[in-house]
């Protein structure tokens, strides 16, 4: 087996293997460590026994080894400061038994890493490294961040959890919405990482591919939860527009000028299948909304159709019941200019708070683009030099420099 | 496991020296919270505004005093309780219940030790 063909079992071993032990031996640290040192044994044993029929078991058992021979030494129970032994001293007779399966503990795995508790910034690189098994070059080149501060992040949460007491137990019923809303939350988070930048470089794709697993395994881990089905929707239906977001040129394609014909028809069959399940699980939620928003976007099937504006208005109208805050009044008034006109688009704009938004991107991109089409040139420049000020990604900022350069055209002209 | 919640409020809405009928009716909230919290409650107290507060600070093995808290922030500590619950979900459950006079914060520490 070469090399990356074992990294990609240890990577696939990772996440169950780690979650069980963190369960049972109430330690992150110790379960990480264990499952490094199950990969060294078996880069060491493999080439000469052969990999074994069910590498994950054997890994599985090879890592509870190392825990069981490290709680045999004191020191390392302090220096991971583990409560108790571990209530089932069974795991030598599990051992013996070479056909167990590994219980499933991801869920608990997950719900520690996007504790509430734990620093925003690192829940979903905890989560990406501990349940997806992604490397700190990985997780730092998505996040944009150096691998030396993604690592002190990282050891500063696993330490926050640790000595905080943030709970190994699944959680009781009453801490639900809460504890769910945070994991969906820092998905949707870890997705727009991946999500900003239309063109995609290699280590953003692969970014967002770990982020659909793990939505994937979120459903299925809680087949009632209607927001857990929307946002894999959602995520979905966006990862499917991805070939059409940019040009052969590199400048960014509007959702609207996108040809839908470069669009991952599977995926977007996924993603109906998953919003209709969500739907079927009760009453719409501001993430329900969202997911139908882009599911409207996703049925048309090329550029002839006429663009779904007074759908999405319409939606929009909705949601903005369920979240009036200025990303929804913003895209609303895109909606709103195609339906009624950009003034009156822009007279909705004027409603909103401009100095609390003087460093969101989407804001004065919208209001430069309507103010364009309202033939007001000189704020729409003011508007897409905003947006060049705040940094946008390169397809976005040469889409932009584009634009402003037609409107120089249109001066000269008149 | 054993958490501090310290409480952190705006002081200057108690009247001078945390003295007026504003403490009074918050007082009256956290005796009732305490008797709510039953053998949860390990420990705790109001303090004194800042205002009473006596600093004692050393700084390279010199110590020095200073009349007030030590440091000016817009909110004070103001009072803590000490609580033994089986994890910080809980600690953090009773968090969100401690009676505040308007708005607040409440850090919810772990303490050291067994």
């Amino acid at each position: 087996m070469s090399g990356a063909a074992l990294e990609r079992v240890f990577r696939a071993a990772s996440g169950r293997i780690i979650a069980v032990l963190a369960a049972r031996y109430r330690s992150l640290a110790l379960a990480e460590d264990a499952f490094s040192e199950a990969c060294v044994r078996a880069l060491r044993a493999w080439p000469e026994t052969g990999v074994p029929d069910d590498p994950a078991a054997w890994l599985y058992r090879s890592a509870s080894r190392v825990v069981l021979d490290a709680l045999r030494q004191h020191s390392v129970r302090e220096r991971h400061s583990i409560p108790e032994p571990p209530p089932e001293p069974s795991v030598e007779d599990v051992l013996a038994d070479d056909s167990m399966v590994i219980p499933d503990e991801r869920l608990r795995l997950i719900l520690i890493c996007c504790h509430p508790a734990v620093a925003q910034d690192a829940r979903a690189a905890l989560t990406l490294r501990l349940v997806c098994g992604l490397t700190m070059t990985e997780i730092a080149r998505a996040f944009l961040i150096e691998e030396t501060a993604l690592a002190q992040r990282l050891v500063r949460a696993k330490r926050k959890i640790a000595e905080a007491g943030v709970s190994f137990e699944l959680p009781p019923p009453e801490f639900w919405p809460q504890r769910l809303e945070s994991v969906l939350s820092t998905l949707e988070i870890a997705y727009s990482r991946a999500h900003e930048d239309a063109s995609g470089t290699a280590a953003r794709s692969h970014f967002a591919a770990e982020v659909l697993h793990l939505t994937h395994l979120l459903v299925e881990l809680l087949p009632a939860e209607r927001d857990a089905f929307a946002v894999a929707a959602l995520v979905r239906y966006s990862e499917a527009r991805r070939p059409a977001r940019v040009d052969a040129e590199g400048f960014m394609v509007p959702l609207s000028e996108q040809d839908p014909r470069l669009w991952d028809r599977m995926r977007i069959g996924e993603a109906d299948a998953l919003l209709a399940r969500a739907g079927n699980l009760g009453p719409p939620t501001a993430r329900l909304l969202q997911a139908q928003l882009q599911r409207a976007w996703c049925a048309r099937d090329s550029l002839g159709e006429p663009p779904p504006w007074p759908e999405v208005l319409r939606l929009y109208d909705r949601l903005l019941d369920l979240r009036d805050d200025p990303f929804v009044r913003i895209n609303r008034a895109v909606a709103l200019a195609q339906v009624s006109g950009p003034e009156v688009a822009l007279q909705e704009l004027e409603r909103l708070d401009r100095e609390k938004l003087e460093d969101f991107a989407p804001y004065h991109a919208v209001r430069a683009d309507l103010s364009a089409r309202a033939g007001r040139s000189q704020q729409a420049r003011q508007a897409y030099e905003a947006v060049l000020s705040l940094e946008p990604p390169p397809a976005e900022e040469r889409w932009i420099r584009r634009r402003l350069a037609a409107l120089e055209n249109d001066t000269v002209k008149s | 496991m054993k958490y501090a919640l310290l409480v952190y409020e705006d002081e200057s809405q108690f009247d001078p020296d945390k003295a007026g009928p504003h403490l009074r009716e918050l007082v009256g909230k956290h005796m009732a919270f305490t008797q709510e919290l039953g053998a949860r409650r390990i420990g705790g107290a109001g303090l004194k505004g800042t205002s009473t507060a006596t600093t004692v600070r050393t700084k390279g093995g010199k110590k020095t005093m200073h009349d007030g808290p030590f440091a000016e922030a817009r909110e004070q500590l103001g009072g803590f309780y000490l609580v033994d619950v089986a994890s910080l979900d809980e600690a953090i459950e009773i968090a969100k219940r401690v009676p505040l006079a308007k708005d607040g914060a409440i850090e919810v520490r772990p303490v050291m030790g067994p």
